[in-house]
């Protein structure tokens, strides 16, 4: 039996050993201050999701790659001074089904048969990932329409959802088995339960269709059709969307120097910025926000499922639908992507 | 039937009017959001779409923004300070005048979602407003709330509610609040010069350097920002704490004698950064300075851009 | 803080102050070494940004002067860019950097002898500051610290 449960009596303790040996991050705040962090006070079961998508664990924002300086008496004069992956074993408790589906998009861009990179191998291979199943689905929420689930298991070591007298349990691999059993939760059956209340939360959602549309259209077709420059108009080209998106993963490698050395990092990129395209030589590809919208829904609702298998590069997180300060609801273009005639 | 919906009934009829009598090739207005508490920029283009065109208290973002590099004719919808805006835009030779057709909204103040989840954290699923308050509903419950109470911040200090300049106004005026005096920054000004500055680090700490509040504002309509100049590079690519005060502190200043207080980039802002405290400051300087306010008057130039012989500035020694 | 020099950067008119520190050179007038001019065709030139560029960089002071109100060379730069000092000025006040730290003044080529006072003054109102630590990016330097 893969489930277990924890009384409410002992979820202190439950957490408690869940942090021994690791770092324990867990939802913290609520509303928009809600962050996965390390844990210091109790831990909330009850937020609708992170205000950032737990990308920033694995993929931080800047991240520091290498060093150079060029004082002589430092030990690594004029020699590149590898800074390491920033990895340590953790364990995070509260991913939401849908961006640990997210996690696992990225972690086939980042881990792959082609390339590996270290900085977000390191991270991800170290973490345990503990999900939060979502009875009450927020309003902007459509997982479901994106092939997840509320009760999803992609991506995630264990389970978890919040029951009236403590907290489910559902193993999902080895490691996240030995974890739980590290922390002795009970051993009982949930089977029947967690299928009632994956249907119920799936109930909560929109419609599907317009995804399966979308699916059997050709690229070509979808790529000339002719509402983007609509769709385009109303967006102020800043990078929010894909900012909170928990599958956005495009960087940007930068030197930074002064007079005793400098630093080499990775920081996010955003492909609704004219300059992610632009150019030594002047040209660029995206020259205005048509083609850039564009991009962005063609890479998550067709590009990335025809890469990685039919899973789509939008997870329904919801974010970018709540953060867009134009409103472009991603729920809205793949309505418009599925009607529109080239 | 309420103000609201007058008012909404009036931008349809009139923007229809405009479409079909050639004044406008397009009318740039509100419609509905796909989430509660929101109304999002909508372009108008055909009488059919008109329909979907909206007033109403949720209506946040400063349409003039779309206005710079744009070709044809435009008609606007615009409270009292997008209405200022789009003034500034034709003032500063962004958009000429002859194209533009502002269709004034007197405005009694906008709701800041902020400001409702702190009285109801719970999900939102539906909102529903009358003239002076929303009611809020989710699952199980359900809440009115007075507008007067959750109103942005700007929108509480705002001294032309009603446009001061359009070409035709869609209902009454309203009452306009008294001279905006910056009390909301007293407390500020007030502190140590030390704890200002860790103020405002920390006011801007979660910055992600998305630039929706730049985007989102209708005087950055720079072809290339200083952000994104590469030769020199002036502002790292990283989250480095100083670069984003630069940015901030830039940006504010780029803006300064041209601010409408409108609030969009603190709308826009994901990590609800008060982005307009730099704004504040420096609106507070220019009105010391030069009793200057943007967008009263079509052939006003904006302080930056002239000078008197004898400007005030006995610090320079 | 004795051992404290502090570094300052000068913003001068190419027209007035850079030949009043010139006409003091000749005149052997000795004024402290603590500060790196950069000429610029008229105060009119200067871009706020090149002032939060300098402190970023780690100066400890920024000195910008040009010519008095009615001399312009071209007749209203310096009255422009008084304006924009203005709001400078206060802006960096309320964020909470010491207005010692930055100094505006008017000092015309034939003024040596205020060039040479107002270039001990600005270096010793720095010095009264102390390094710059707060309004510098250090990022660089804590992330060369981790460097064994």
């Amino acid at each position: 039996m893969p489930e277990y449960l924890v009384k409410e009596n002992a979820l202190a303790d439950f957490f408690q050993v869940l942090a021994k040996g690791h770092r324990l991050l867990a939802p913290q705040g609520q509303g928009d201050n809600c962050q996965l962090a390390v844990v210091s006070g109790p831990v909330s079961l009850n937020y609708a999701n992170t205000h950032l998508s737990p990308k920033t664990v694995f993929f931080p924002q800047t991240e520091k790659i290498l060093a150079f300086h060029k004082l002589a008496d430092k030990p690594h004069y004029n020699v590149y001074q590898d800074l390491g992956d920033h990895a340590e074993p953790t364990v995070i408790f509260g991913i939401r089904p849908c961006d640990a589906r997210g996690l696992s998009v990225s972690n086939k861009v980042f881990q792959n048969d082609r390339f590996t990179d270290p900085y977000w191998k390191g991270k991800y291979d170290q973490t345990v990932k503990i999900g939060l199943a979502c009875l009450d689905p927020s309003p902007q929420c459509f997982c479901a329409a994106m092939g997840g689930s509320p009760f999803g298991e992609l991506g995630l070591d264990v389970l978890a959802y919040p029951k009236a007298k403590g907290l489910g349990l559902k193993t999902l691999t080895k490691v996240g088995e030995e974890l739980i059993k590290a922390a002795k939760a009970e051993p009982t059956d949930l089977a029947n339960e967690l299928k009632d209340l994956e249907k119920k939360a799936i109930a909560a959602q929109g419609p599907l269709d317009d995804y399966q549309t979308i699916n059997k259209r050709q690229i070509m077709e979808l790529y000339k059709a002719d509402h983007w420059p609509n769709t385009a108009e109303p967006c102020l080209g800043c990078g929010v969307c894909t900012f909170f998106c928990p599958t956005c993963h495009c960087f940007d490698i930068q030197d930074e120097a002064n007079e005793i050395g400098g630093l080499r990092m990775r920081n996010w990129d955003t492909c609704m910025s004219p300059l992610f395209t632009l150019h030594g030589s002047g040209h660029n590809p995206r020259p205005s926000k048509t083609e850039r919208v564009r991009q962005r829904f063609m890479h998550k609702l067709k590009y990335i499922p025809i890469k990685q298998d039919g899973i789509r590069g939008c997870t329904g997180c919801g974010r970018c639908v709540v953060m867009c300060p134009a409103n472009i609801d991603i729920r809205s273009v793949a309505a418009l992507m599925a009607q529109a005639s080239a | 039937m309420g103000n609201l919906e007058t008012i909404t009934q009036k931008i349809r009829d009139k923007a229809k009017n405009l479409l079909s009598s050639g004044q406008a090739e397009v009318v740039i207005g509100y419609r509905q959001g796909t989430i509660p508490l929101v109304a999002a920029p909508f372009f108008a283009r055909k009488a059919e779409d008109c329909d979907k065109l909206v007033w109403s208290s949720f209506a946040r973002l400063n349409l003039a923004n779309y206005l710079p590099s744009r070709k044809g004719k435009v008609a606007l919808v615009a409270k009292g300070c997008d209405a200022r805006s789009a003034v500034g835009q034709v003032t500063e030779n962004q958009f000429p005048r002859e194209n533009l057709y502002i269709l004034g909204v007197p405005c009694s103040g906008l709701v800041d979602p902020a400001l409702v989840a702190a009285k109801e954290p719970r999900p939102i699923r539906e909102a529903k407003e009358t003239d002076d308050a929303i009611t809020i509903s989710g699952q199980d419950f359900s809440l009115d709330i007075k507008k007067e109470e959750v109103l942005r911040r700007n929108c509480r200090t705002c001294s032309h509610r009603t446009p001061t300049l359009s070409d035709e106004l869609t209902g009454p005026e309203v009452p306009s609040l008294q001279p905006d005096d910056f009390s909301d920054i007293k407390d500020l000004l007030a502190k140590t010069p030390a704890e200002r500055l860790v103020y405002f680090k920390d006011l801007i700490k979660d910055c992600l350097r998305c630039y929706a509040c730049r985007n989102a504002c209708p005087l950055c309509y720079c072809p290339i920002c200083f952000v994104d100049e590469t030769r020199p590079q002036w502002l790292g690519k990283s989250n480095d704490p100083m670069d984003t005060l630069t940015f901030h502190l830039l940006r504010g200043l780029h803006c300064a004698g041209r601010c409408t207080a409108c609030g969009a980039c603190e709308t826009a802002c994901p990590v609800n950064i008060k982005v307009r405290e730099f704004n504040r400051v420096l609106d507070r300087s220019v009105q010391e300075n030069w009793s200057y306010e943007p967008g009263l008057a079509w052939e006003q130039k904006p302080p930056l851009t002239v000078y008197q012989p004898n400007d005030p500035a006995e610090f320079i020694k | 803080m004795s051992e404290f020099e502090p570094k300052v950067v000068a913003f001068f008119c190419n027209w007035c102050t850079y030949g009043a520190a010139d006409l003091a050179g000749v005149s052997r007038l000795e004024y402290p070494p603590n500060f790196r001019v950069v000429r610029l065709p008229c105060t009119g030139r200067l871009n706020p940004k090149f002032i939060l560029e300098a402190f970023k960089r780690g100066a400890d002071g920024v000195w910008i002067s040009g010519c008095h109100p009615g001399d312009c060379h071209y007749i209203a730069g310096n009255y422009h860019a008084r304006r924009k000092f203005i709001l400078l000025h206060a802006l960096l006040e309320t964020i909470g950097v010491d207005p010692n730290r930055l100094r505006f003044s008017w000092i015309s080529s034939a003024e040596a002898n205020k060039f040479q006072a107002m270039a001990k003054d600005v270096v010793e109102s720095v010095r009264a500051c102390g390094p710059n630590l707060t309004f510098r990016k250090d990022d660089l330097q804590l992330g060369l610290a981790e460097v064994a």
